[in-house]
């Protein structure tokens, strides 16, 4: 995983992708306790905004360096990669608050926990559910921040709903 | 709930605290060995042809 998400730094530094963020369950897990994952989910802005928008750049940057195409994803250094570009709101604000990490071999820009728990409520599926449930247990994030977003983006009604079937005794 | 079942449930939830506290590049390592097993566990699974009947 950290070569993968070296590679992916890599592409930004040299012009391929614009700003990025890491977001799915690769991201949570640097907030929550890992959990088995098969795929990278990288959020990628495109700016400006292309006329028509596609990803062909990034594969052939890709089939460059040896890393092949695979369904929808490319495999980098063994994790199949899926770039998505960032066009919803609030993925483009997750994209633009992302915080870097930074060690000695590696950096990499991951959504913060808000925006991950924002996406996760947005997108409501069962594995978001339960995903959202844990960062809630966890106690990882900043309730106001939260609380800012769901406003912005209109899922406080979608919140509550959660907290009624997931949280309230 | 009884004591031994609480007993469990702490130490679980502790197990999970130490996880969520590991440093991220430990836990970008977990991530490959967790997709590892998954995929091992995945591949011994008998197929659908091969189960029991």
């Amino acid at each position: 995983m950290k070569e993968t998400l070296a590679i992916v730094e890599q592409l930004h530094a040299t012009g391929v992708i614009g700003p990025y963020a890491v977001g799915g369950a690769v991201a949570a897990a640097f907030y929550l306790e890992p959990v088995a994952t098969l795929d990278v989910d990288v959020f990628v802005l495109f700016e400006p905004a292309p006329l028509i928008l596609t990803l062909t750049p990034i594969y052939e940057a890709c089939a460059k360096l040896g890393y092949p195409a695979e369904g929808e994803a490319i495999l980098v250094e063994g994790w199949p990669v899926q770039f998505l570009p960032a066009s919803q709101p609030l993925v483009i604000e997750a994209v633009r608050a992302a915080v870097t990490r930074e060690a000695a071999d590696l950096t990499t820009r991951v959504m913060t926990a808000e925006h991950l728990m924002a996406i996760a409520l947005q997108t409501g599926r069962p594995k978001d559910h339960a995903r959202l449930t844990m960062f809630v247990e966890s106690g990882i994030a900043d309730p106001d921040r939260l609380r800012d977003i769901l406003i912005r983006h209109s899922l406080l009604e979608a919140w509550t709903k959660f907290e009624n079937r997931f949280l309230l005794p | 709930v009884n004591s031994d079942l609480q007993k469990i449930i702490q130490s679980k939830e502790a197990g999970r605290r130490r996880l969520r506290e590991l440093p991220w590049l430990e836990k970008l390592e977990m991530l490959d060995k967790l997709r590892d097993r998954h995929l091992f566990l995945r591949q011994m699974r008998p197929k659908p042809d091969q189960a029991p009947h």
